[in-house]
Protein backbone atom coordinates (compact mmCIF):
# COMPACT_ATOMS: atom_id res chain seq x y z
CA UNK A 1 0.00 0.00 0.00
CA UNK A 2 2.51 2.44 -0.96
CA UNK A 3 0.28 5.56 -1.66
CA UNK A 4 -0.71 7.34 1.47
CA UNK A 5 -3.76 8.95 -0.13
CA UNK A 6 -4.73 5.57 -1.41
CA UNK A 7 -4.53 4.00 2.15
CA UNK A 8 -6.67 6.61 3.80
CA UNK A 9 -9.34 6.35 1.62
CA UNK A 10 -9.41 2.39 2.28
CA UNK A 11 -8.84 2.86 5.93
CA UNK A 12 -11.76 5.64 6.08
CA UNK A 13 -14.04 3.34 3.76
CA UNK A 14 -13.03 0.49 5.97
CA UNK A 15 -14.21 2.56 9.09
CA UNK A 16 -17.77 3.16 7.68
CA UNK A 17 -18.83 -0.39 6.93
CA UNK A 18 -17.09 -1.67 10.02
CA UNK A 19 -19.36 0.89 11.69
CA UNK A 20 -21.90 0.05 9.72
CA UNK A 21 -22.48 -3.37 10.74
CA UNK A 22 -21.31 -6.32 8.37
CA UNK A 23 -18.40 -5.15 7.21
CA UNK A 24 -17.87 -8.36 4.54
CA UNK A 25 -20.32 -7.65 2.20
CA UNK A 26 -19.80 -3.63 1.73
CA UNK A 27 -16.03 -5.28 0.83
CA UNK A 28 -17.63 -7.80 -1.32
CA UNK A 29 -19.72 -5.22 -3.05
CA UNK A 30 -17.23 -2.79 -3.38
CA UNK A 31 -14.71 -5.45 -4.61
CA UNK A 32 -17.11 -6.38 -7.76
CA UNK A 33 -18.34 -2.78 -8.24
CA UNK A 34 -14.35 -2.54 -8.38
CA UNK A 35 -13.98 -4.90 -11.03
CA UNK A 36 -16.51 -3.67 -13.06
CA UNK A 37 -14.74 -0.13 -13.20
CA UNK A 38 -11.57 -1.97 -14.45
CA UNK A 39 -13.63 -3.50 -17.17
CA UNK A 40 -15.15 -0.60 -18.35
CA UNK A 41 -13.35 1.91 -19.27
CA UNK A 42 -16.17 4.28 -20.49
CA UNK A 43 -17.69 3.88 -16.72
CA UNK A 44 -14.38 4.80 -15.66
CA UNK A 45 -13.75 7.56 -17.61
CA UNK A 46 -17.20 8.53 -16.44
CA UNK A 47 -17.17 8.43 -13.42
CA UNK A 48 -13.84 10.28 -13.52
CA UNK A 49 -14.94 12.84 -15.74
CA UNK A 50 -14.64 16.39 -13.87
CA UNK A 51 -16.15 17.88 -16.52
CA UNK A 52 -19.12 16.59 -16.26
CA UNK A 53 -21.55 17.16 -13.44
CA UNK A 54 -21.01 16.07 -9.69
CA UNK A 55 -24.99 15.31 -9.86
CA UNK A 56 -24.70 13.59 -13.35
CA UNK A 57 -21.59 11.08 -12.03
CA UNK A 58 -23.75 10.16 -8.76
CA UNK A 59 -26.77 9.53 -11.05
CA UNK A 60 -24.98 6.99 -12.43
CA UNK A 61 -24.16 5.05 -9.19
CA UNK A 62 -27.44 5.31 -8.30
CA UNK A 63 -28.53 3.91 -11.35
CA UNK A 64 -25.85 1.31 -11.09
CA UNK A 65 -25.58 0.55 -7.29
CA UNK A 66 -28.99 1.65 -6.19
CA UNK A 67 -31.18 -1.98 -6.42
CA UNK A 68 -28.06 -4.21 -6.49
CA UNK A 69 -26.14 -2.89 -3.40
CA UNK A 70 -26.43 -1.52 0.00
CA UNK A 71 -26.82 1.91 0.69
CA UNK A 72 -23.59 1.82 2.36
CA UNK A 73 -21.82 0.69 -0.63
CA UNK A 74 -23.78 3.18 -3.15
CA UNK A 75 -22.77 5.56 0.02
CA UNK A 76 -18.96 5.22 -0.24
CA UNK A 77 -18.43 5.02 -3.77
CA UNK A 78 -20.29 8.16 -4.26
CA UNK A 79 -17.88 9.63 -1.60
CA UNK A 80 -15.14 8.54 -3.71
CA UNK A 81 -16.09 9.52 -7.06
CA UNK A 82 -17.62 13.30 -5.31
CA UNK A 83 -13.64 13.45 -3.86
CA UNK A 84 -12.49 13.54 -7.26
CA UNK A 85 -10.85 10.47 -7.02
CA UNK A 86 -12.41 8.36 -9.53
CA UNK A 87 -9.52 7.00 -11.09
CA UNK A 88 -8.16 5.61 -7.45
CA UNK A 89 -11.48 3.97 -6.49
CA UNK A 90 -10.29 0.06 -8.07
CA UNK A 91 -7.10 0.83 -5.98
CA UNK A 92 -8.84 2.11 -2.75
CA UNK A 93 -11.25 -1.18 -3.00
CA UNK A 94 -8.16 -3.50 -3.26
CA UNK A 95 -6.56 -1.72 -0.18
CA UNK A 96 -9.61 -1.71 1.93
CA UNK A 97 -10.38 -5.25 1.36
CA UNK A 98 -6.93 -5.69 2.01
CA UNK A 99 -7.33 -4.31 5.10
CA UNK A 100 -10.98 -6.09 6.03
CA UNK A 101 -9.34 -9.16 5.56
CA UNK A 102 -6.18 -8.23 7.55
CA UNK A 103 -8.58 -7.14 10.33
CA UNK A 104 -9.97 -10.91 10.42
CA UNK A 105 -6.46 -12.34 10.48
CA UNK A 106 -6.79 -13.28 6.87
CA UNK A 107 -5.40 -12.57 3.06
CA UNK A 108 -7.13 -11.90 0.39
CA UNK A 109 -6.89 -14.42 -2.53
CA UNK A 110 -8.31 -12.82 -6.17
CA UNK A 111 -9.66 -15.71 -8.25
CA UNK A 112 -10.11 -15.20 -11.72
CA UNK A 113 -12.69 -17.06 -13.87
CA UNK A 114 -14.83 -17.54 -16.35
CA UNK A 115 -17.94 -17.98 -14.27
CA UNK A 116 -18.97 -17.34 -11.04
CA UNK A 117 -17.93 -19.93 -8.23
CA UNK A 118 -20.54 -21.23 -5.75
CA UNK A 119 -20.21 -20.48 -1.99
CA UNK A 120 -19.14 -24.11 -1.61
CA UNK A 121 -15.98 -24.18 -4.08
CA UNK A 122 -15.29 -20.77 -2.62
CA UNK A 123 -15.07 -22.23 0.46
CA UNK A 124 -13.37 -25.39 -0.84
CA UNK A 125 -10.54 -23.25 -2.75
CA UNK A 126 -9.58 -21.15 0.48
CA UNK A 127 -9.76 -24.53 2.23
CA UNK A 128 -7.52 -26.11 -0.54
CA UNK A 129 -5.28 -22.46 -0.60
CA UNK A 130 -5.36 -22.68 2.92
CA UNK A 131 -3.67 -26.21 2.86
CA UNK A 132 -1.37 -25.25 0.19
CA UNK A 133 0.08 -22.53 1.61
CA UNK A 134 -0.91 -22.11 5.45
CA UNK A 135 -2.57 -19.09 4.82
CA UNK A 136 -5.72 -18.51 6.32
CA UNK A 137 -7.54 -16.64 2.77
CA UNK A 138 -10.65 -14.64 1.84
CA UNK A 139 -11.87 -15.69 -1.96
CA UNK A 140 -12.54 -12.52 -3.71
CA UNK A 141 -13.86 -13.81 -7.01
CA UNK A 142 -13.12 -11.91 -10.44
CA UNK A 143 -15.16 -12.42 -13.82
CA UNK A 144 -12.40 -12.96 -16.59
CA UNK A 145 -13.59 -14.01 -19.76
CA UNK A 146 -10.09 -14.39 -20.91
CA UNK A 147 -9.17 -17.20 -18.62
CA UNK A 148 -11.64 -19.29 -20.56
CA UNK A 149 -11.71 -22.16 -18.29
CA UNK A 150 -10.37 -23.07 -15.09
CA UNK A 151 -9.25 -20.77 -12.10
CA UNK A 152 -6.12 -18.31 -11.74
CA UNK A 153 -5.64 -17.28 -7.84
CA UNK A 154 -3.43 -14.53 -6.99
CA UNK A 155 -2.39 -13.77 -3.07
CA UNK A 156 0.18 -11.49 -3.01
CA UNK A 157 3.09 -12.01 -5.14
CA UNK A 158 1.81 -15.53 -5.99
CA UNK A 159 -0.36 -16.90 -8.75
CA UNK A 160 -1.38 -20.58 -9.27
CA UNK A 161 -2.27 -20.98 -12.80
CA UNK A 162 -4.93 -23.46 -13.73
CA UNK A 163 -6.89 -21.92 -16.22
CA UNK A 164 -7.33 -22.98 -19.64
CA UNK A 165 -5.96 -20.15 -21.14
CA UNK A 166 -2.41 -21.12 -19.62
CA UNK A 167 -2.37 -24.91 -21.39
CA UNK A 168 -3.36 -23.18 -24.69
CA UNK A 169 -0.36 -20.61 -24.37
CA UNK A 170 1.81 -23.93 -23.32
CA UNK A 171 0.44 -25.53 -26.97
CA UNK A 172 1.44 -21.98 -28.37
CA UNK A 173 4.82 -22.55 -27.12
CA UNK A 174 5.24 -25.95 -27.92
CA UNK A 175 4.78 -24.84 -31.62
CA UNK A 176 7.50 -22.63 -31.52
CA UNK B 1 105.91 22.43 -103.25
CA UNK B 2 108.85 21.33 -105.22
CA UNK B 3 106.85 19.71 -108.16
CA UNK B 4 104.30 23.07 -107.74
CA UNK B 5 107.28 25.02 -108.69
CA UNK B 6 108.59 23.21 -111.13
CA UNK B 7 105.18 23.12 -112.80
CA UNK B 8 105.14 27.54 -111.98
CA UNK B 9 108.80 27.54 -113.76
CA UNK B 10 107.79 24.74 -116.80
CA UNK B 11 104.66 26.89 -117.64
CA UNK B 12 106.19 30.08 -119.01
CA UNK B 13 109.30 28.35 -120.74
CA UNK B 14 106.48 26.38 -122.12
CA UNK B 15 104.85 29.67 -123.95
CA UNK B 16 107.91 30.88 -124.94
CA UNK B 17 108.58 27.90 -126.99
CA UNK B 18 105.54 27.51 -128.64
CA UNK B 19 105.69 32.02 -129.20
CA UNK B 20 108.88 30.59 -131.17
CA UNK B 21 107.64 27.75 -132.83
CA UNK B 22 104.14 29.08 -133.99
CA UNK B 23 105.03 32.50 -134.57
CA UNK B 24 103.44 34.47 -137.36
CA UNK B 25 105.15 35.38 -140.91
CA UNK B 26 106.71 38.88 -141.08
CA UNK B 27 107.86 41.52 -143.41
CA UNK B 28 110.88 41.14 -144.56
CA UNK B 29 113.10 43.59 -142.15
CA UNK B 30 109.55 45.26 -140.38
CA UNK B 31 109.44 47.30 -143.12
CA UNK B 32 105.84 47.55 -145.65
CA UNK B 33 105.56 46.13 -149.06
CA UNK B 34 105.37 49.52 -150.87
CA UNK B 35 108.57 50.93 -148.98
CA UNK B 36 110.61 47.70 -149.97
CA UNK B 37 109.39 48.24 -153.63
CA UNK B 38 110.29 52.28 -153.16
CA UNK B 39 113.82 51.52 -152.07
CA UNK B 40 114.08 48.77 -154.45
CA UNK B 41 113.34 51.45 -157.17
CA UNK B 42 115.35 54.03 -155.62
CA UNK B 43 118.37 51.33 -156.18
CA UNK B 44 117.72 51.21 -159.62
CA UNK B 45 116.85 55.11 -160.02
CA UNK B 46 120.48 54.82 -158.41
CA UNK B 47 122.06 52.61 -160.92
CA UNK B 48 120.25 54.50 -163.43
CA UNK B 49 121.82 57.49 -162.34
CA UNK B 50 118.75 59.24 -161.91
CA UNK B 51 117.46 58.74 -165.29
CA UNK B 52 113.82 58.09 -164.42
CA UNK B 53 112.79 57.61 -168.12
CA UNK B 54 115.34 54.86 -168.49
CA UNK B 55 114.17 52.55 -165.48
CA UNK B 56 110.53 53.47 -166.70
CA UNK B 57 111.65 51.80 -169.62
CA UNK B 58 113.16 48.80 -168.43
CA UNK B 59 110.60 48.26 -166.11
CA UNK B 60 108.10 48.11 -169.30
CA UNK B 61 110.58 45.91 -171.23
CA UNK B 62 111.99 43.72 -168.36
CA UNK B 63 109.04 42.47 -166.69
CA UNK B 64 111.51 39.96 -164.51
CA UNK B 65 111.95 43.31 -162.80
CA UNK B 66 108.98 43.80 -161.47
CA UNK B 67 108.97 39.87 -160.01
CA UNK B 68 112.10 40.23 -158.49
CA UNK B 69 110.64 43.04 -156.49
CA UNK B 70 108.00 41.17 -155.51
CA UNK B 71 109.99 38.16 -154.28
CA UNK B 72 113.08 40.37 -152.90
CA UNK B 73 110.22 42.74 -151.10
CA UNK B 74 107.05 40.22 -150.40
CA UNK B 75 108.96 37.16 -148.86
CA UNK B 76 109.04 36.90 -145.27
CA UNK B 77 112.64 35.96 -144.25
CA UNK B 78 111.86 33.24 -141.63
CA UNK B 79 108.71 31.32 -140.40
CA UNK B 80 109.86 30.76 -136.55
CA UNK B 81 112.33 33.61 -135.55
CA UNK B 82 111.12 36.70 -134.89
CA UNK B 83 112.72 39.85 -135.34
CA UNK B 84 116.05 40.53 -133.56
CA UNK B 85 114.35 43.61 -131.96
CA UNK B 86 111.35 41.77 -131.30
CA UNK B 87 113.59 38.92 -129.17
CA UNK B 88 115.08 41.58 -127.18
CA UNK B 89 111.71 43.64 -126.80
CA UNK B 90 109.79 40.14 -126.12
CA UNK B 91 112.95 38.45 -124.14
CA UNK B 92 113.18 41.70 -121.75
CA UNK B 93 109.76 41.40 -120.99
CA UNK B 94 109.70 38.14 -119.72
CA UNK B 95 112.25 38.41 -117.74
CA UNK B 96 110.66 41.44 -116.52
CA UNK B 97 107.48 39.52 -115.98
CA UNK B 98 109.46 36.18 -114.76
CA UNK B 99 111.40 38.29 -111.87
CA UNK B 100 108.14 39.95 -110.70
CA UNK B 101 106.72 36.69 -110.56
CA UNK B 102 109.49 34.99 -108.82
CA UNK B 103 109.97 38.06 -106.76
CA UNK B 104 106.83 39.21 -105.62
CA UNK B 105 103.85 37.10 -107.56
CA UNK B 106 105.28 33.41 -106.25
CA UNK B 107 105.90 34.24 -102.82
CA UNK B 108 102.22 35.80 -102.51
CA UNK B 109 100.76 32.90 -104.50
CA UNK B 110 102.98 30.83 -102.00
CA UNK B 111 101.63 33.04 -99.02
CA UNK B 112 98.10 32.71 -100.05
CA UNK B 113 98.53 28.88 -100.90
CA UNK B 114 100.25 27.89 -97.53
CA UNK B 115 97.36 30.13 -96.18
CA UNK B 116 94.81 28.33 -97.79
CA UNK B 117 96.82 25.07 -96.61
CA UNK B 118 96.95 25.87 -93.21
CA UNK B 119 93.19 26.95 -93.08
CA UNK B 120 92.26 23.55 -94.96
CA UNK B 121 94.19 22.03 -92.33
CA UNK B 122 93.04 23.67 -89.96
CA UNK B 123 89.33 23.23 -90.91
CA UNK B 124 90.20 19.47 -91.67
CA UNK B 125 91.76 19.43 -87.28
CA UNK B 126 88.40 21.63 -86.80
CA UNK B 127 86.40 19.12 -88.42
CA UNK B 128 88.36 16.01 -87.23
CA UNK B 129 87.83 17.68 -83.70
CA UNK B 130 83.98 17.98 -84.44
CA UNK B 131 83.91 14.21 -85.97
CA UNK B 132 85.70 13.20 -82.36
CA UNK B 133 83.05 15.56 -80.50
CA UNK B 134 80.10 13.98 -82.18
CA UNK B 135 81.51 11.07 -81.63
CA UNK B 136 81.87 11.45 -78.27
CA UNK B 137 78.21 13.00 -78.26
CA UNK B 138 77.04 10.15 -79.84
CA UNK B 139 78.50 7.42 -77.84
CA UNK B 140 77.08 9.49 -74.54
CA UNK B 141 74.13 9.38 -76.20
CA UNK B 142 73.92 6.12 -76.88
CA UNK B 143 75.12 5.20 -73.73
CA UNK B 144 72.13 7.24 -72.13
CA UNK B 145 70.02 5.51 -74.91
CA UNK B 146 71.21 2.03 -73.33
CA UNK B 147 70.56 3.72 -69.59
CA UNK B 148 67.26 4.26 -70.38
CA UNK B 149 66.34 1.57 -72.39
CA UNK B 150 67.46 -0.55 -69.34
CA UNK B 151 65.72 1.55 -66.94
CA UNK B 152 62.42 1.55 -69.47
CA UNK B 153 62.92 -2.18 -69.39
CA UNK B 154 63.40 -2.29 -65.57
CA UNK B 155 60.35 0.05 -65.14
CA UNK B 156 57.99 -2.20 -67.46
CA UNK B 157 59.73 -5.26 -65.46
CA UNK B 158 58.63 -3.79 -62.64
CA UNK B 159 55.15 -2.36 -63.41
CA UNK B 160 53.77 -5.98 -65.10
CA UNK B 161 55.45 -7.37 -61.28
CA UNK B 162 53.61 -4.89 -59.75
CA UNK B 163 50.35 -5.46 -62.04
CA UNK B 164 50.98 -9.33 -61.41
CA UNK B 165 51.04 -9.00 -57.97
CA UNK B 166 47.70 -6.34 -57.91
CA UNK B 167 46.13 -8.47 -59.68
CA UNK B 168 47.34 -11.56 -57.99
CA UNK B 169 46.05 -9.54 -55.08
CA UNK B 170 42.38 -8.76 -56.65
CA UNK B 171 41.66 -12.33 -57.75
CA UNK B 172 42.86 -13.42 -54.14
CA UNK B 173 40.57 -10.70 -52.51
CA UNK B 174 37.68 -11.48 -54.94
CA UNK B 175 37.67 -15.38 -53.91
CA UNK B 176 37.55 -13.93 -50.39
CA UNK B 177 34.51 -11.54 -51.23
CA UNK B 178 32.54 -14.08 -52.94
CA UNK B 179 33.77 -16.63 -50.52
CA UNK B 180 31.88 -14.21 -48.01
CA UNK B 181 29.14 -13.46 -50.32
CA UNK B 182 28.47 -17.65 -50.64
CA UNK B 183 28.37 -17.72 -47.06
CA UNK B 184 26.19 -14.78 -46.32
CA UNK B 185 24.12 -16.11 -48.64
CA UNK B 186 24.10 -19.63 -47.67
CA UNK B 187 23.89 -18.14 -44.24
CA UNK B 188 20.89 -15.93 -45.17
CA UNK B 189 19.65 -18.49 -46.69
CA UNK B 190 19.60 -20.66 -43.71
CA UNK B 191 18.10 -18.08 -41.63
CA UNK B 192 15.58 -17.31 -44.26
CA UNK B 193 14.51 -20.89 -44.54
CA UNK B 194 14.44 -21.24 -40.77
CA UNK B 195 12.55 -18.08 -40.12
CA UNK B 196 10.15 -19.13 -43.01
CA UNK B 197 9.95 -22.89 -41.20
CA UNK B 198 9.02 -20.42 -38.24
CA UNK B 199 6.78 -18.14 -38.85
CA UNK B 200 5.20 -21.47 -41.08
CA UNK B 201 4.88 -23.17 -37.33
CA UNK B 202 3.80 -20.24 -35.99
CA UNK B 203 1.17 -19.90 -38.59
CA UNK B 204 0.11 -23.30 -38.34
CA UNK B 205 0.12 -23.20 -34.22
CA UNK B 206 -1.89 -20.15 -34.37
CA UNK B 207 -4.22 -21.69 -36.85
CA UNK B 208 -4.28 -24.98 -34.59
CA UNK B 209 -4.68 -22.75 -31.74
CA UNK B 210 -7.25 -20.74 -33.03
CA UNK B 211 -9.82 -24.21 -33.65
CA UNK B 212 -8.51 -26.06 -30.34
CA UNK B 213 -9.42 -22.24 -28.95
CA UNK B 214 -13.08 -21.73 -30.60
CA UNK B 215 -13.63 -25.58 -30.10
CA UNK B 216 -12.47 -25.37 -26.08
CA UNK B 217 -14.69 -22.12 -25.90
CA UNK B 218 -17.66 -23.89 -27.34
CA UNK B 219 -17.26 -26.75 -25.43
CA UNK B 220 -16.91 -24.78 -22.26
CA UNK B 221 -20.13 -25.27 -20.92
CA UNK B 222 -21.56 -24.42 -16.89
CA UNK B 223 -20.80 -27.76 -16.16
CA UNK B 224 -17.63 -28.41 -17.84
CA UNK B 225 -16.72 -25.05 -16.25
CA UNK B 226 -17.45 -26.06 -12.98
CA UNK B 227 -15.48 -29.36 -13.60
CA UNK B 228 -13.13 -27.17 -14.16
CA UNK B 229 -13.27 -25.42 -11.36
CA UNK B 230 -13.14 -28.69 -8.62
CA UNK B 231 -10.48 -29.88 -10.81
CA UNK B 232 -8.67 -26.51 -9.94
CA UNK B 233 -9.82 -26.82 -6.37
CA UNK B 234 -8.53 -30.57 -5.86
CA UNK B 235 -5.16 -29.69 -7.90
CA UNK B 236 -4.21 -26.84 -5.61
CA UNK B 237 -5.52 -28.68 -2.25
CA UNK B 238 -3.22 -31.85 -3.58
CA UNK B 239 -0.44 -30.38 -4.52
CA UNK B 240 2.38 -29.78 -1.53
CA UNK B 241 3.11 -25.87 -1.08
Amino acid sequence: MADPRVAGYAEALFAVAAAEGDSSVVEDELFRFAQALRSDDDLGSTLADTGLPLARRLQVIEDLLGSRASAVTTALVSMVVGAGRAAELPAIVDAMVERGAASRNKTVATVRSAVDLTADQSERLAAAINTRTGRDVEVRVVIDPSVLGGVVTEIGDDIIDGSVRRRLNQLRESFR
Amino acid sequence: MTNRRTRLLAAPLLALLALLAFAGPASASGESVGSCIAEKLEELIEESHGDLDEVLHELHVDTSIGDHFEKKCIEAPSPILPETNEIIWGGSAFLILFVLMVKKGFPAVRGAMDARAEKIRSDLDAAEQARVDAQSVQSDYEARLADAKTEASRLIDEGRADADQVRTGLIAQAEVDAAGIRERAASESAAATAQAISDLRAEVAGIALGAAERVVHASLDAEVQGRLIDAYIDEVAGTDG
